[in-house]
């Protein structure tokens, strides 16, 4: 749950951050990278320095993750997500260039399931801590537009 | 069987709308008439001007030797597993609402999902259909958006290592638009799962979510933008549907949902390097609606910059409205969306193996480029060979016919025309039939040596797609084998001549026609049982014969 949480806060970061997380995921998970010299990968790793991190704008962040914040919030949350940049920051220093990458971490096989269906029995359970049932349907928000 | 005969045995949609549209624009009233004419009235609206005085069915020719169209098409493909994609709710198109749920499509704290092998088997099927080169490691990532039909707030789905890319699909298009053949780029195809249907009420000011559709695998393939025009467009959105079918990874059903075209197109004038502002074309659930709501925008878009008004084509996402012939705006685009992917942390990486993608190739049943070139290369005409190769079961059928060693052309005209019109009366599917494909090859066979006649032939037909039974047992059961004998046909028609003195009279006076009189009289004489050459070649000579 902790890494989930803070890919979650990086990757609702500012514009520029995106980019160097997206350089990095995309360096690090696309196949042809394993045919990119050393030298390169060196590039990356020296491009991530945490100087080139910019600090986060609190308030965008709130709006891509639909949570309203107050001015002191905002505030008291800023100091906190730069502490968690921060970190990334110092991982990214590691130099890892004579590691292979890996697009997700390995797992012994096995990892695919059957196709066969399984009715989850508590499904009661789950209706009923809907907090708005229309018979058989959710009742939610009238809403025409996405995004 | 509930599958009907629009599915299986008539062409697609498409073809067969197209044909009618074709043929309609040709006389009068034209669809592109009223496109055109819906056209000028919005633009009227906005700005005075006159609507465009030629509403030739031409019209659109005429554009299209100023301006180019580019239109890429993204697809997505209901997975017809048994269960989701990353969890084991059953996967059942029209079960009751938000009763196929569990913590996982729910995105409840702790649950984590498991791809389902299945998922993959069908992806690397369709990548391999498509052409495409597969990527032996991929994984997921996250697209987070917020939006009711989506419990997690994130849809799980592959971002930049998609599991195929770099395909392309081959297609003909149907001789009443032009003939020819084409092929299409295949950008990539990646799985993903699909979220929650929404509903909206025209009354009330809440809509209605029904989640048993959120965790549903897809496949979504993406083309380059290498098609031109609607008919492009449709026919590759056809070719997405056959193939499926093919597969056997979707019903590719419109109407449900399961194979969904979204199109993206622009316009640029002939001879400009720059693509032209991208629109977005939703909410085609025909091929027929996507080729004429494409139509529609490039007429719509090359007005706008013959006014010197290109700057009103703007990035938004518009909706084809099937009453009103025309698309209109759903929502403009304020910048690219923000989905913020990255790598689902609680999915390991796909990895296949190269043996395990030899044997899906292998097992790859022979797909509809294929199998059309090869009826073509039976000799079949480019109409038959599109009839028989659009449905996979009939196609399946004609198949066994022609294995039974029946005559090519015969076959093809038996399932084309009599067989296709009973199976449209009846509602049926080629599969629902009772005549087994070794029965049509028996009476194939049976009218080709002279057993029978063409026209007991078309009886017995009709008997046996309905009660089933053997062409043999007929024959036998109501003594319908042809009369070939010559002194027997000469005998009936010897009587009904002598029973006709007075028609005999007028053919002999010049009226020639009148031999179609005596060939009838003989026919019914015979129960339809006569050699008709036979006894034709025989009657001309009776009845010129000078006495
Ligand atoms: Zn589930």
């Amino acid at each position: 749950m902790a890494t989930r949480a803070l890919l979650a806060v990086l990757s609702a970061s500012p514009p520029r951050m995106i980019q160097t997380k997206v350089s990095t995921f995309s360096s690090s998970s696309s196949l042809s990278f394993q045919r990119h010299s050393r030298r390169i990968a060196r590039c990356f790793s020296s491009d991530t320095n945490p100087s080139v991190l910019q600090p986060p704008d609190v308030s965008r962040l709130a709006e891509t993750a639909r949570i309203s914040l107050t001015p002191s919030e905002i505030e008291e949350c800023g100091a906190k997500i730069r502490q968690v940049i921060h970190w990334f920051g110092q991982l990214q220093q590691v130099d890892v260039s004579c590691v292979e990458p890996a697009i997700r971490a390995e797992m012994e096989g096995g990892n695919l399931r059957e196709d066969a269906p399984e009715t989850f029995e508590n499904r009661d359970s789950i209706r009923a801590s809907i907090p708005s049932f229309d018979e058989v349907y959710l009742k939610v928000p009238k809403v025409l537009n996405k995004e | 069987m509930s599958t009907t005969l629009l599915r299986t045995i008539q062409p697609n949609h498409f073809t067969l709308l197209g044909t009618a549209l074709f043929r309609r624009n040709r006389t009068t009233t034209t669809s592109r008439h009223i496109s055109v004419r819906c056209l000028g009235s919005q633009t009227a609206s906005s700005q005075p001007r006159t609507a465009p005085k030629n509403h030739g069915s031409n019209k659109l020719d005429e554009i299209l030797r100023d301006y180019e169209a580019v239109i890429g098409i993204e697809t997505h493909v209901q997975l017809s597993t048994s269960t989701k994609a990353f969890c084991t709710c059953p996967n059942t198109y029209g079960s009751k609402p938000n009763t196929s749920i569990c913590p996982v499509c729910m995105g409840l704290p702790g649950a984590l999902p498991v791809l389902s092998s299945k998922v993959v088997d069908f992806g690397v099927r369709l990548g391999l259909a498509l052409n495409c080169g597969l990527s032996l490691k991929s994984k997921f990532d996250r697209k987070q958006y917020f939006y009711p039909d989506l419990p997690k707030g994130y849809q799980i789905s592959q971002f930049d290592v998609p599991i195929a890319s770099g395909g392309y699909v081959d297609v003909d298009i149907p001789l009443e638009f032009g003939g020819g053949h084409r092929r299409f780029g295949i950008t990539r195809v990646h799985m993903e799962e699909d979220a929650g249907k929404l509903l909206h009420s025209d009354t009330g000011d809440y809509s209605q979510v029904d989640l048993n559709r959120a965790g549903v695998p897809l496949l979504e393939i993406v083309s380059e933008p290498d098609m031109r025009s609607g008919i492009e467009a449709a026919e590759y959105g056809s070719e997405m549907q056959r193939i499926v079918r093919y597969l056997g990874v979707s019903n590719g059903n419109m109407q449900e949902g399961s194979l969904r075209c979204d199109v993206n197109i622009s316009i640029r004038p002939i001879g400009q390097a720059q693509f032209g502002t991208k629109v977005e074309i939703k909410n085609l659930n025909a091929f027929s609606a996507m080729s004429r709501a494409i139509d529609y925008e490039i007429t719509r878009q090359a007005l706008l910059y013959n006014q010197g008004q290109a700057d009103q084509i703007v990035t938004e996402t518009r909706l084809w409205d099937e009453g009103a012939q025309k698309t209109v705006t759903m929502r403009k685009k304020e910048g690219l969306a923000d989905y913020r992917y990255f790598p689902e942390p609680d999915l390991p990486e796909v990895i296949l193996t190269q043996e395990y993608v030899d044997s899906i190739r292998a097992s790859l049943p022979e797909l509809p480029e294929a199998k059309r070139r090869r009826y073509e290369a039976m000799g079949l005409g480019i109409q038959d060979v599109l009839f028989l190769a659009n449905d996979v079961s009939v196609a399946e059928y004609f198949d066994q016919v022609i294995g039974k060693g029946a005559d090519v052309k015969s076959a093809a005209n038996w399932l084309m025309s009599d067989i296709a019109a009973y199976l449209k009366n009846e509602e049926l599917s080629i599969s629902d039939v009772k005549l087994t494909p070794q029965e049509l090859a028996e009476l194939i066979a049976a009218i080709k040596d002279e057993t029978i006649s063409g026209k007991i032939g078309k009886q017995i037909l009709f008997e046996l797609l309905a009660k089933g039974g053997t062409v043999q047992g007929m024959i036998k059961e109501k003594d319908l084998v042809q009369i070939t004998d010559p002194v027997e046909i000469e005998k009936m028609i010897m009587k009904v001549i002598s029973e006709s003195p007075k028609q005999l009279e007028q053919y002999r006076s010049g009226r020639t026609k009148l031999q179609g009189f005596f060939a009838g009289q003989v026919m019914k004489m015979s129960k339809g049982k006569a050699n008709p050459a036979l006894l034709n070649k025989i009657l001309l000579e009776k009845l010129d014969a000078k006495e």
